[in-house]
């Protein structure tokens, strides 16, 4: 398998500088340390923008970090004055404009993923629900059955794993936004007991350090990308 | 008026069951125009013996403005393929370029070594690499420090 990507930089002499530019690199894209070929990709995606909001490409933590991953953009725009600023986590690249292109590495620096465990306290009925990220679940009389349920349910933002009493939630992106506490769940207590639940955070969540984001000028612009990654 | 051309392909017989073939040409505008840039820092050639991290390119001195826009080139002219170099812009990582590895950005520096472009190799036994900006910035150079 080979992957070539091949660049060419050309003026003409007394043109950018008195004599003539005549570049020309070629590089296999290859795995770290390796001269075996990059063998995915994200495929070659196309995006149209509907606002002048900032809109993420790729999350960092999808990828594994300091490898030789390969990012391909274009700015698919005829109109001059059209652009999308590249940035990378919260640094500003710069933009790119009509027609440009560009072709960096990225490390795809991972962030933390907030962990945090559940534990339910009191007494609970089977008519009792439990809901949380959107999702409501019922609870069971025991509270090792409940977390079974916990667990094996789908959570949009979060996988849950655990044994027996626990249930700890992993959240699937790197956010430093998502302090989880018991005020985050809502509990229908319909048995009016004194069902409860307690939340100990594990691990604090922090954003990825390099997302690749993009800011377009104008609302809609299109970008076409795509991801050569181990 | 100064006009540079920037190509680049991508090809890969076997990446897919369908070929891949991308190639797109443009030219190195300023900011919104097309009106080629035309200032260089011109093709750099350095042999770097230390993993210590370096600038690429003199200070950016405040300089932007609604036209300015840079293009950054930088090669990895390593031979062997446990070798890179980390780019960085800023404190921020964009990524490795391992041997013979090259990478095509923009840039707009903005503020005095917010947004500088620096380099740290991986080994210190000595590893080449090239690099050139393309650029229309103003005050790019520090001011001298004799007087």
């Amino acid at each position: 398998m080979a992957i070539t990507a091949a660049i060419t930089l050309t003026s003409g002499a007394n043109d950018l500088v008195t004599d003539a530019l005549a570049l020309s690199t070629e590089s296999s894209l290859t795995k770290a340390t390796t001269t075996t070929a990059l063998s995915n990709t994200t495929g070659l995606a196309r995006k149209t923008t509907a606002s002048t909001s900032q809109y993420t490409l790729l999350y960092a933590d999808d990828f594994t970090a300091d490898k030789a991953h390969k990012l391909y953009m274009k700015n698919t725009s005829t109109v001059a004055a059209e652009y999308f600023d590249v940035h990378v986590g919260s640094m500003k690249m710069g933009s790119l404009y009509a027609g440009d292109w560009a072709l960096v590495p990225w490390s795809a620096t991972d962030g933390t993923k907030e962990v945090f465990t559940i534990t339910l306290s009191g007494t609970w009925a089977a008519a009792d629900t439990l809901t949380f990220d959107g999702v409501t679940v019922n609870a069971n009389t025991a509270h090792a059955t409940t977390a079974t349920i916990l667990r094996a349910t789908t959570y949009p933002n979060w996988t849950v794993t655990g044994a027996d009493s626990n249930a700890i939630f992993t959240a699937k992106r790197a956010r430093a936004d998502q302090e989880i506490d018991a005020d985050e769940w809502t509990i229908v207590d319909a048995g009016g007991s004194d069902a409860a639940i307690s939340i100990a955070t594990t691990t604090e969540g922090l954003h990825n350090a390099s997302n690749i984001l993009i800011t377009p000028g104008q609302a809609a612009n299109t970008i076409e990308y795509m991801l050569f990654y181990e | 008026m100064a006009t540079t051309t920037n190509s680049l392909t991508l090809t890969s017989t076997d990446l897919f069951d369908d070929s891949l073939s991308i190639s797109n040409t443009s030219t190195c505008y300023k900011a919104g125009t097309t009106i080629g840039l035309d200032q260089t820092t011109g093709l750099t050639r350095t042999y770097l013996t230390a993993t210590t991290n370096i600038d690429i390119f003199p200070v950016v001195k405040d300089a932007t403005n609604a036209a300015e826009n840079g293009k950054v080139y930088i090669a990895n002219l390593s031979e062997d393929v446990t070798e890179y170099v980390i780019v960085t812009i800023g404190d921020l990582v964009i990524g490795r370029l391992y041997a013979g590895d090259f990478m095509w950005m923009p840039w707009s520096p903005k503020a005095q070594h917010a947004q500088d472009i620096e380099l740290s190799p991986s080994v210190a036994t000595g590893m080449s690499v090239e690099f050139m900006a393309i650029h229309n910035f103003a005050n790019i150079y520090p001011t001298g420090a004799d007087s």
